[in-house]
């Protein structure tokens, strides 16, 4: 999913909601372009609307990106919808891909969804706010999931979990301020060999010490 | 992919797919279920592929993915067919070795063999202590099938008992041999499935509903996800054989999203019994139709209860109703709807292949068949095991389950997930079934099994379910939402060295609350690993209440981190690992732990080298005065010579 990932990470600041952490400089990326209109953007074009406004590149291609974006999203948004034939008993199963192709449900996306359906938007709020898998604000660049299953505690999670709190320097259910890492605790992973384990994008790990942790945590980017 | 438009059509399938296999071609299979797959079966698997083409093997040789087999603490898994010669721990770097040795000269890798406690190497899978003892009927298959292939499953014989059901039997001889059967149901409430059945037969409406429920969402469970995973089709085979005999053209399979994998095989497996005609209208040409779809669960425990999971069917969130009206009669949309979980339906097609007599044979008066338990915790062999109703938890723990990791002392085994409870050594010899377990306290669940040793604290373990399931409860009936709260608060209370006097009774009496007057299973059972803990263990609540002691050292609060200064040998391990820089000391100094800046970590006990095994933990009784800063160790050359 490299492409949600990115759409997500750089989605901070383009919806009202998602000002949480929202950098002030853009990073100067090549503009993926807006569906059709240009696409991409020149390099040129980008320096040459940059001197008539008299607006820095890093600025006018950040923009150009989240027109980009959200035009993208409505489009993914419209698909899905129809995969699922706009039937409102599938809406849990329409929120779940687009939780899994964005990582996180933005409040547009979930308004335009119950449109869509024609079912009030406190609906899609109930069903996001009830369910584990749904996540209103956006999720970090690498997951850590901690396993509190019953295995895993009789063997020593709780004591992970608090190295692990230490080691990234946030709590089960968030996100750190950089959107690097989101941290959740899970219930169980299935792989009660490993116990007490932790998966870091996807990648399982069986009891790290701190050091081990804070190798795996600084060879994240 | 050709329909098979009648039962010989899929005895002739069965006859070409067996005719193009060599029962004495070398097979090499790699379990790749969820504990393989952490370990990096993946990796494995493809060592072995590009090995044997380097081998020029290739044509000689076939690798098989298949599901979990079961025995996940010596994970990666490799069985090279048809010696079945077992290797365990496999790495990626072992495989040029395995291909060499075992499928060129034909010998065997002696130091990847499975080692008895005598050191004896034992070869062969089945002859390995954790799979002799058990009885492997439904799980026994995923050994030697790809999930991902039809046509294994049909090899080994799969789908002729839904040929046999639709061809042989009537629906109402179906209904009465599960019946017979006396199956009960797996998913933790062990209900009679033909019971259940018969109920949404017989109630009116055309439209009825067939599911399976694969909502585990039992912590330390896991048999559901490797049964869905590596064996697909036995889970829709019974499904199919179930519609059948209800009267039902549509069913689901509501499978959690958290299993990727089992939502993968299910979605290839569906597709390919379609492509057989095996779905869809006029099944094997026999005139009955019937579909399945997939729906996934969002991640709520609450939604494996099956009103709760019927209304999540419907898009709507999943809370319980009251079922004054049972869900079998009316459940989604308000239609007759049945449910069973997994490892029921994995049951069917077996039933109906080898008769009901068959299998009364196995089990105890009433539980009969088998049951998958995940065994784990603090066991020498995690992993899934099956085994015949009736075989105690002695035998499951101690021959199957090899004994309590390190040497240490058995204290407890929770059977039954969440709403289960802990049974003591003196029930170790207990019968494993549904009524003998409920009769103790606990109950059969959905077949957790998880063993915990003297260094667990029960009240702690109380603690652990109560919170799960109060954070777990949909909050819809206030018994089960505020009561199990209350109990939190009490056992965090107690757990923190606050609990008072009256705090077990007031336990007691909130439970009896909570059990009597909450809607679903979910509060009826919530306080079952309370009560069953002050049961068994009473004496550790008392400790924690009365001498703000914690027995198994475990609570947080209880306890203190002291440096043995006669046995410290000042290596400063301990002191490089604190992660709160709580230890002082220097080279040849006693080292010393700041109780003001120790926040119990463990760190240091864990990583003092056992041989010194100066880090101790105390527990209701003063921290003995720090020895003064600048005391040298206690040299031990002197004494040892």
């Amino acid at each position: 999913m490299a492409r949600g990932n990115a759409r997500s990470r750089s989605r901070k600041g383009s919806s009202s909601r998602g000002a949480r952490g929202a950098s002030k400089t853009a990073p100067v990326k090549k503009a993926r372009g807006i569906k059709g209109i240009d696409n991409p953007l020149s390099e040129s074009v980008l320096v040459s609307v940059s001197d008539k406004l008299g607006i820095p590149v890093s600025q006018i291609s950040h923009v150009v990106e989240t027109i980009g974006e959200v035009a993208q999203e409505a489009s993914d948004t419209d698909e899905i919808v129809k995969e699922y034939k706009a039937d409102k008993s599938a809406l849990i199963q329409i929120l779940l891909e687009i939780q899994r192709q964005s990582r996180w449900l933005p409040q547009d996306v979930l308004m335009s969804v119950c449109e869509k359906l024609g079912i009030p938007l406190s609906r899609a709020y109930r069903i996001a706010t009830f369910y584990k898998a749904f996540s209103l604000i956006p999720q970090g660049r690498h997951h850590l999931s901690v396993c509190m299953g019953t295995a895993c505690h009789v063997r020593g999670a709780p004591r992970l979990l608090d190295r692990v709190i230490d080691a990234i320097d946030i709590k089960p259910g968030e996100t750190s301020p950089d959107e690097k890492f989101t941290l959740e605790t899970v219930n169980c992973l299935g792989c009660c060999a490993l116990g007490p384990v932790i998966v870091l994008d996807g990648d399982y790990h069986s009891n790290p010490s701190p050091k081990e942790l804070e190798k795996l945590v600084t060879a994240c980017d | 992919m050709a329909r098979l438009r009648s039962a010989t059509d899929l005895g002739k399938k069965r006859q070409s797919i067996l005719s193009r296999r060599d029962p004495s071609k070398p097979c090499v299979t790699i379990c790749s279920g969820t504990g393989c797959h952490a370990l990096r079966s993946d990796q494995v698997a493809e060592a072995f592929s590009r090995e044997i083409s380097s081998n020029g093997l290739r044509a000689k040789v076939d690798i098989r993915r298949t599901g979990c087999h079961g025995f996940c603490e010596r994970g990666p898994i490799v069985v090279i067919f048809p010696e079945e010669t077992c290797y365990l721990g496999i790495k990626p770097e072992d495989v040029p070795e395995i291909v060499s040795t075992t499928l060129v000269k034909k010998q065997l890798v002696e130091r990847l063999l499975y080692k008895d406690a005598e050191g004896k190497k034992v070869a062969l899978e089945g002859e390995i202590p954790f799979y002799k003892h058990q009885r492997r009927m439904v799980f026994g298959s995923n050994r030697l099938i790809d999930p991902k292939s039809i046509d294994d499953y049909i090899a080994l014989g799969g789908y002729s008992a839904l040929a046999k059901a639709l061809f042989e039997m009537s629906p109402e001889e179906v209904l009465q041999t599960v019946k017979q059967a006396n199956l009960r149901g797996r998913g933790g409430g062990g209900f009679p499935a033909g019971v259940k059945w018969e109920t949404t037969r017989n109630a009116p409406g055309d439209i009825k509903y067939v599911i399976v429920n694969a909502d585990e969402g039992d912590p330390g469970a896991f048999m559901d996800r490797s049964l869905l995973e590596g064996n697909p089709h036995s889970v829709i085979e019974g499904l199919i054989i179930g519609a059948y005999a209800i009267g039902s053209r549509e069913g689901y399979v509501y499978v959690r999203q958290e299993y990727p994998l089992a939502v993968s095989n299910l979605t290839v497996a569906l597709k390919q019994a379609h492509g057989y005609g095996l779905l869809g209208k006029n099944i094997l040409g026999s005139g009955f139709d019937f579909d399945v779809i997939i729906h996934r669960g969002a991640g709520a425990f609450v939604s494996g209860e099956s009103s709760a999971l019927m209304t999540a069917i419907e898009g709507i969130v999943g809370e319980p109703r009251p079922k004054y009206i049972r869900t079998a009669v009316s459940g989604i949309r308000e239609k007759p709807s049945n449910l069973n979980n997994v490892e029921t339906w994995a049951n069917i097609p077996l039933i109906i292949d080898k008769g009901a007599g068959w299998f009364t044979s196995i089990g105890t008066e009433g539980s009969k068949g088998t049951k998958i338990f995940s065994l784990v915790g603090k066991v020498n062999n995690t992993g899934l095991v099956e085994v015949p109703m009736g075989m105690t938890l002695r035998e499951i723990i101690y021959d199957i389950g090899g004994g309590i990791r390190q040497g240490k002392k058995f204290k407890a085994v929770q059977t039954g997930g969440p709403s289960g409870g802990c049974l003591p050594e003196s029930l170790l010899d207990l019968p494993v079934d549904f009524d003998a377990l409920t009769e103790a306290g606990s109950m059969m669940g959905s077949g957790g099994m998880i063993v915990m040793d003297e260094d667990n604290c029960m009240v702690d373990v109380a603690r652990y379910f109560t919170e799960f399931l109060a954070d777990e409860s949909c909050g819809k009936c206030i018994p089960c939402r505020a009561g199990t709260e209350q109990m939190v608060t009490i056992l965090n209370r107690i757990c923190d060295g606050e609990g008072e006097s009256g705090d077990i009774e007031l336990l007691e009496e909130i439970s009896e609350v909570v059990q009597d007057a909450s809607l679903c299973a979910l509060g009826q059972t919530a306080p079952n690993p309370v009560l069953s803990t002050i049961k068994y263990f009473r004496d550790e609540y008392v400790a924690h209440i009365e001498q703000k002691r914690c027995p198994a050292k475990v609570c947080k609060a209880l306890i203190s981190y002291y440096i043995d200064p006669e046995k410290c040998t000042a290596c400063g391990i301990c002191l490089r690992n604190c992660p709160v820089e709580a230890i002082s000391g220097g080279k040849n100094l006693v080292h010393v732990i700041d109780q003001d800046k120790c926040t119990k970590c463990n760190t240091c006990f864990e990583v003092c080298p056992t041989r010194f095994d100066a880090v101790v933990k105390i527990s209701g009784e003063p921290v003995p005065a720090a020895v003064p800063s600048g005391t040298e160790v206690v040299r031990k050359k002197g004494k040892q010579e």
